[in-house]
């Protein structure tokens, strides 16, 4: 029976410092063993629990695409000891991961529908991952709106990326920052209002949308607003996790685990769990 | 004892009609024979609940550092008072926030010890003029009650509370004779292997479930060195040096701040000597700052003061005494 | 109906002591636990109950997980040695069988906890004499219930009757069982009647799990947590609880990854490293604690997490009794 603790190997390869303030940096990690990585399939919204040798491990939100072969990508704010450590990690540093964890984005329900995707600071990870799964199978799904904001420009995840996706015609792309610098051109202002303004329509579409708490309380009325109802709006839920798989009662939360039948959830569902997230 | 209960009820109507205080922390019976049950009383409807009797063992103080900001009255004992007045001295409680209704205490039940009297379950249990009487499925039994005290109570030199707002009943006289220090010398005459022998016997019947430091008032700490994770200072498990940190910290942090009310003791599931280091370190800071806990709401706990006659003969300067006989340290 | 003499129990221990560990009920200083035994005499089935609870047998409370060195990763999952646990109250047995529900559920399975619950057989003592804290039959349970058993024994005074239950408990007897009298199981039906009447503690719990579906806001948890100092005691010495921590020992990235017993009783249990903590005081612990067993457990595996063994209102250092709960909880 398979040992649902036991950490898979696998190796840093490339790394790099998204933000200004060095705190938030992305890792990518590689299989060591090509059987580990056949058999690593995913869908975006999952997350893997990283093992750092000797310091432990910590649930992180997968911010690459099942579509991107080769490596799985993470984005780390580092705030306490695991985030620390794999801020020290370098190319060739060895380190293990369980996973796929959790539950994953409505792939399967967005399909043929418009896709609002609505996102502030470093809860942008996982959205990545949606984000680069839906351009790779771009003609199932309608349009695609991506509202995401930052404190400042230099916050900012996946910087180039971004204005790849603002290059293109497909996408409706909004950025914008709290607090704008003399080089920034785009927008400026709390991800609500530019949401208020931007108004993207609910007919036929489901919102996902991940930020901090603050955020999501000031971006869900205006969604509601909008005209979107609760089950079609989604959200992934950050929570303390240590099994992964449901068991050590850590992340439980009503009658749910959030790293078994979450980490996303709609609106709807959790509406109807005890607020205590 | 029933005089006692009549006037606590008294009084706590008192305090209540008069908006003295919203909340009252006393006792009310338990649900279990031998036992009363920690209560908070914030209406008058409820204060028919108020008991007091020899089974009142836990050190109601434990609550104060809990219920800040509140206008609280508390039940306390000799100990218990004592810790109040350690918390108002550590600047944890304000004197004018809380009434105390002190109790002289002639001590409370050790009721595992006269549950290893009998043989079967005691389902009921009352007192009678100094003695206990017990009551089971086919059985009974009568316990002189000084002959069942609380270890810490068997010593206990300080049983009128030393800081009340209300007394209720007659004040008592002292036991100022009794060596409360005897199990402690008793142990310091063992060997070193005898002592490490005990004391892993003991320590490793901890199971880590914090009742010990949840039920002492002095524990108030925010964030316990247990919990740290950063410094870690020890692993959660029940490793034998894990275990032997946790204790002989706790212990240490204790200095000259424990009252030795044995609630420790009484928390504990696993039924653990905890007091043999706690009385070791009281005894300790009594020998060299001739201090002990809770006396006087006007002095400073002894180990955050620093005077230039404090006993210095415990300091190994390292030199070489030059001339002097073996054995001897001097500054 | 099988029964066996007390000397048989000894023959039949020491035959099984070849291929089996053989955990029993002994005391340490008036504390009972399940230790290893190597004779009959050794055992003290006057006991009422362990101090712990017996899932410290499968889920102990600190487990090495694995052990790793320079990356390569050592598990300790495989079971050394079969095992017997030998009179466990059938009030425990059940409590194995729900947390089975978490341990070993569809999606999952704890490898630690299953490859030992496998290679255990578990022979159950009934209680003839309940304490006056047990509830267990307002649970579903009873003092000779067989949920969870191999083989359940019954204490008739010179000898002890088997009611043999699984497959794996038929496998381990032994030629010093013989067949019970008809008389002999007239006797035992007398002693489980009798001991089930003896249950005096009776707990309603027919429609909590519908007020809890409306309670959550209530003030009634404010009021109930205040005179809860805590600690972990009822977590740890209950036999369903299930919560657990996951660290790593080690010196440099040499070192193993132990689970410890943990409780949702205690601050640390849920808080963020950003500082935020969904539970902040104890009264959003203690709901927790109430709700999980009574009304999460409930909707997700249709039984709550209690057998009514008792230990939480025994141990608790204030009295704080669950049966007074349940019972609020319907008054509110």
């Amino acid at each position: 029976m398979k040992n649902p603790y036991l950490p898979i190997p696998v190796k840093v390869g490339k790394t790099f410092i998204e933000s200004e303030d060095r705190m938030l940096k992305t890792l990518d990690l590689l299989f060591l063993n090509k059987k580990d990585e056949e058999n690593f399939k995913f869908i975006p919204g999952q997350f893997c629990e990283i093992s750092i040798w000797g310091k432990g491990e910590a649930p992180f939100g997968i911010a690459s695409s099942p579509t991107e072969r080769g490596f799985l990508r993470f984005t780390v704010n580092r705030a306490g000891v695991i985030t620390t450590a794999l801020h020290y990690l370098e190319d060739g540093d060895e380190v293990g991961i369980r996973g796929p964890l959790g539950n994953h984005y409505p792939v399967d329900i967005l399909k043929g529908k418009n896709v609002v995707i609505i996102s502030g600071g470093f809860a942008f990870t996982t959205l990545r991952a949606l984000i680069k799964y839906l351009l790779a199978f771009r003609e199932d799904f309608k349009d695609i709106t991506i509202i995401y904001g930052a404190r400042t420009p230099g916050m900012l995840l996946y910087k180039e990326e971004l204005k790849e996706w603002e290059r293109r015609e497909d996408l409706k792309v909004y950025i914008t920052v709290d607090e704008g610098n003399e080089a920034w051109q785009g927008l400026v202002g709390f991800v609500p209002r530019i949401v208020e303004k931007m108004a993207p329509s609910p007919k036929d579409a489901y919102a996902i949308i991940c930020g901090p708490p603050i955020m999501i309380k000031f971006t869900l009325p205006k969604l509601i607003n909008l005209g979107f109802p609760s089950e079609k709006i989604y959200t992934s839920l950050e929570m303390k996790m240590k099994c992964g798989i449901g068991m050590c009662g850590r992340c439980n939360i009503g009658k749910f685990y959030v790293c078994k039948d979450g980490p996303v959830f709609s609106l709807a569902q959790l509406e109807s769990l005890p607020q205590e997230y | 004892m029933q005089d006692v209960q009549r006037k606590i009820r008294e009084e706590a109507k008192n305090l209540l009609a008069a908006g003295r205080v919203d909340l009252i922390i006393g006792f009310e019976e338990a649900s279990l024979p031998l036992r009363a049950s920690p209560v908070f009383i914030h209406n008058e409807d409820d204060l028919d609940m108020l008991v007091w009797n020899s089974f009142c063992e836990n050190n109601l103080a434990t609550y104060l550092t809990k219920v800040v900001g509140r206008k609280v009255a508390v039940v306390a004992k000799g100990c218990d008072s004592r810790s109040i007045v350690a918390l108002i001295v550590e600047g944890q409680i304000k004197r004018e926030e809380i009434i105390v209704i002190g109790i002289p205490c002639r001590g409370m039940v050790d009721r595992r010890k006269i549950e290893k009297e009998v043989e079967g379950e005691i389902l009921e249990a009352g007192e009678k003029n100094g003695e206990v009487l017990v009551k089971g499925d086919d059985f009974e039994g009568v316990f002189k009650k000084e002959d069942y005290l609380y270890p810490s109570c068997r010593t206990c030199k300080y049983r009128n509370p030393v800081i009340s707002d209300i007394l209720i009943g007659e004040k008592i006289k002292e036991n100022t004779e009794v060596d409360e220090y005897a199990e402690v010398k008793e142990y310091e005459k063992k060997s070193i292997d005898e002592r490490r022998e005990y004391f892993g016997r003991e320590m490793g019947k901890c199971i880590r479930c914090y009742a010990c430091r949840q039920a002492c008032p002095m524990c108030y700490c925010e964030e316990c060195f247990v919990d740290s994770s950063h410094p870690k200072w020890i692993e959660k498990g029940l490793d034998s040096s894990d275990l032997t940190i946790w204790h002989i910290m706790r212990a240490y942090h204790q200095a000259g701040r424990c009252v030795d009310c044995g609630s420790c003791e009484r928390a504990c599931p696993m039924e653990i000597n905890l007091r043999f280091l706690t009385k070791k370190i009281n005894k300790e800071v009594k020998d060299y700052f001739n201090f002990e806990t809770g006396l006087d709401i006007k002095v400073a706990p002894a180990l955050a003061t620093f005077s230039p006659d404090d006993r210095q003969d415990f300091i190994d300067s390292g030199e070489e005494p030059a001339g002097e006989s073996q054995g001897k340290t001097k500054l | 109906m099988k029964k066996i003499s007390k000397k048989g129990m000894n023959e039949f221990i020491q035959s099984l002591m070849a291929d089996y560990i053989i955990l029993a009920p002994a005391s340490t200083d008036g504390i009972f636990s399940f230790k290893p035994v190597s004779n009959f005499e050794q055992i003290d089935l006057s006991y009422q109950n362990s101090k712990k609870p017996p899932k410290e047998v499968f889920f102990p409370q600190s487990e090495t997980m694995f052990n790793y060195k320079n990356g390569k990763v050592e598990s300790t999952e495989k079971v050394k040695q079969k095992k017997i646990l030998l009179g466990i109250r059938p009030c425990d047995a059940r409590a194995n069988i729900l947390l089975d529900k978490v341990f070993a559920g569809p999606d999952h399975k704890d490898v630690y906890y299953t490859n030992k619950r496998e290679n255990t057989i578990i022979i159950g003592l009934g209680c003839s004499k309940s304490l006056s804290t047990c509830f267990c039959t307002s649970f579903g349970g009873g003092p000779f219930s067989k949920e969870g058993l191999d083989i359940l024994l019954m204490d008739i005074g010179d000898k002890y009757l088997a009611q043999v239950i699984t497959d794996k408990g038929r496998e381990v007897l032994n030629h010093k069982f013989r067949e019970a009298t008809r008389e002999e199981v007239r006797l035992a039906e007398k002693i489980k009647s009798e001991a089930e009447k003896r249950i005096s503690s009776r707990v309603e719990i027919e429609g909590i799990k519908e007020k809890l579906d409306r309670m959550f806001e209530d003030l009634f948890w404010n009021k109930l947590s205040q005179e809860c100092i805590g600690c972990g005691t009822c977590s740890y010495l209950c036999p369903t609880c299930h919560c657990f921590d996951i660290a790593d020992e080690a010196v440099n990235s040499e070192g193993k990854r132990v689970r410890n017993w943990d409780s949702c009783m205690f601050p640390l249990f849920t808080l963020h490293t950003s500082g935020h903590n969904p539970r902040p005081t104890g009264k959003e612990r203690m709901r927790q604690r109430v709700m999980h067993k009574f009304n999460y457990f409930v909707e997700n595996y249709k039984e709550p997490a209690c057998v009514g063994c008792g230990r939480c209102i025994i141990n608790c250092p204030v009295n704080m009794d669950i049966r007074k709960v349940l019972k609020e909880i319907l008054e509110v």
